[in-house]
């Protein structure tokens, strides 16, 4: 009897053992897959990062013919764009999210939160090929030469929104890629609204509270870590989104002055020369360097996130 | 604290004079009604959960509430504050009047009745920030003080829900750090900062320990000099330490409603002594 039951437990702590050794493999896994990719981009960049030291960071050069590569346009395309669609897809995708959980009527609530999961299930292509032919045409023909007329005469602000009206270039690579991460942002924080407890919510309303009172003063501190999480997801979406920004952003290599104004991407320019670079030349282990510096600023926009984040009060 | 005094001592005069020579409470040793609910009936969706309800929430005392679970306790509370109101598919038909005003009616201005009428929760309910800012919060969103005044009148709401001495070296400190005892005390400072007429108290210590419930049920005696309050129990004996008047639910009806000496010593209906006596609940 007891010879039994020594048994089955030691069957049991066996099931245990392989059990956490298997959740084991597959955390270790994420590492050395992580740290794989580091090193893979490391080195294939290495070629270029030794021809052209820090220069690279900082020269605005792409010269295929002579063979001289910088990173700084892309680099800047890259930040640029999606800093900027960050600053106009947060606010509208936090209205959506504080429109479904407060404030829409309860029949609303389901087709609109459906919508937006479908939204960010549409492929990359489709958002480019939208880009390409109903966003930059209504941009070239309406928007940019209305807003050149108003605010481009502005002092200060007006430089920005000079230049000719193409219809492509950064500020419409920037909508298009704010289109592209609202329904992520804006499901996200859905999702950590509604894990506030109600009771919070209502001794916040219990006080006297209004509807925008509960979400600034309750809601957010309370989902804070969650809603970052998500715009960084966002963030990291924008940073690395190819085809759509590829179609629109007018892909040259030049540092844009005007939103107006054409550029690059890092992730679009990899993907338009990859194609024509051959193996083991420079050009290719510049685009690999380039790659790797994509994957430090998505590194250091996590960091940025985690300083954001750090609880602002003792326990 | 002088405009404290003046304050209360206002709305006690208009009260004086709304209620003049009415004595019918005289004989039962209650005050005037400070709420006076009637012919109240509340719907969640089809499903009438409160009957035809008639109750008085006499002036600066204690109404306990009690009853078995889905009696509609906690609904008759959550009608008072209005906070069905957050919620499709509830609502309430009849009459509540505090003040001459319907608190019912759909127009009224919400956020003040709730400034009028406070609420504490069965769990407690610290928001996520400091100690400090827990009680500010409320009076922020009703009144601009200035931060010596603010700072007098956190002082005053923790030491009237005996927690000053306990937190006043950690008011910066986050409010979730405190145990579960201070955290409803905490609660109940946050209610009162705002200076509300009356208190709804929803179970406010079955997530406490002992000695925690009982420094609430002292700080609910203590409050009841300033407020008029509701309790919701499922404590019959705290019912009987903590209230002057008692009411007896029983399936979204009120069986019963008397001083708690009398419902508990000799209650009329047959139901409320079974349930007393606990044949059933």
């Amino acid at each position: 009897m007891q010879q039994a039951r020594r048994t089955a437990s030691r069957g049991a702590n066996l099931g245990d053992f392989v059990f956490a050794s298997l959740t084991r493999i597959a955390g270790v896994f994420v590492l050395v897959l992580l740290g794989a990719i580091i090193v893979t981009l490391f080195i294939g960049g290495l070629p270029a990062f030794e021809k052209f030291g820090v220069g690279f960071l900082t020269s605005t050069d792409w010269d295929p013919v002579q063979e001289v590569y910088g990173a700084a346009v892309p680099v800047f395309g890259t930040v640029v764009t999606a800093v900027l669609a960050l600053i106009v897809s947060v606010p509208l995708a936090f209205g959506i999210a504080f429109y479904l959980t407060e404030l829409a009527p309860q029949w609303l609530r389901r087709p609109v939160g459906t919508a937006i999961e479908l939204l960010a299930a549409v492929p990359s292509i489709i958002y480019g090929m939208w880009g390409f032919f109903v966003i930059v045409p209504i941009m070239a023909q309406y928007i940019q030469p209305a807003v050149i007329d108003s605010v481009g005469e502005l002092p200060l602000i007006g430089p920005l929104f000079g230049g000719p009206a193409f219809g492509t270039g950064i500020l419409t690579a920037a909508l298009i890629l704010a289109v592209m991460i609202i329904p992520f942002i804006a499901a996200t924080m859905r999702d950590v609204f509604l894990t506030v407890p109600p009771v919070f919510k209502e001794s916040a309303y219990g006080l006297g509270c209004t509807t925008w009172e509960v979400m600034r003063s309750i809601v957010i501190p309370y989902t804070r870590t969650s809603v970052v999480g998500g715009i960084m997801l966002g963030l990291g979406r924008a940073l690395g989104e190819t085809m759509a920004v590829t179609f629109v952003i007018g892909n040259t290599n030049r540092i844009a002055t005007t939103l107006f104004g054409p550029g690059n991407t890092i992730a679009s320019l990899v993907a338009l020369e990859f194609p024509e670079s051959q193996s083991g030349s420079l050009k290719l282990s510049a685009l690999l360097a380039l790659g790797f510096i994509l994957f430090v600023i998505s590194f250091i926009v996590l960091a940025i996130s985690r300083v954001l984040l750090r609880p602002r009060l003792k326990v | 604290m002088a405009t404290m005094t003046s304050s209360s001592d206002a709305r006690r005069s208009s009260v004086a004079t709304s209620m003049a020579g009415i004595k019918t409470h005289v004989a039962t040793g209650l005050n005037p009604a400070r709420i006076s609910i009637r012919n109240l009936d509340f719907f969640y969706g089809d499903n009438r959960a409160l009957k035809a309800i008639d109750l008085d929430l006499p002036e600066r005392q204690v109404t306990g509430m009690i009853g078995p679970s889905g009696c509609g306790k906690s609904t008759l509370l959550r009608v008072l504050n209005r906070m069905y109101d957050l919620y499709p598919n509830q609502r309430a038909t009849g009459k509540v009047t505090m003040d001459g005003e319907n608190i019912i009616d759909p127009d009224l201005d919400l956020n003040s009745l709730r400034s009028r009428i406070g609420m504490v929760f069965q769990k407690p309910t610290p928001f996520p920030m400091s100690i400090y800012d827990n009680i500010a919060f409320g009076i922020k969103l009703h009144e601009k003080l200035s931060k010596s005044e603010m700072d007098e009148r956190v002082e005053w709401s923790l030491t009237r829900s005996a927690l000053w001495g306990e937190v006043k070296d950690r008011l910066s400190t986050s409010a979730q750090g405190l145990s579960g005892g201070q955290q409803q005390r905490l609660c109940i400072a946050r209610t009162i900062a705002v200076r509300p007429e009356v208190i709804l108290l929803d179970e406010p210590t079955s997530a406490l320990d002992p000695i925690s419930t009982l420094k609430v049920e002292e700080l609910i005696d203590e409050l009841k000099s300033d407020f008029t309050i509701a309790i919701v129990t499922h404590n019959m004996q705290q019912a009987a330490r903590c209230a002057d008047q008692v009411a007896f639910f029983y399936l979204g009806e009120m069986v019963e409603v008397a001083s708690a000496a009398q419902l508990f010593t000799s209650p009329k209906q047959k139901r409320t002594q079974e349930y007393i006596t606990g044949r059933f609940g």
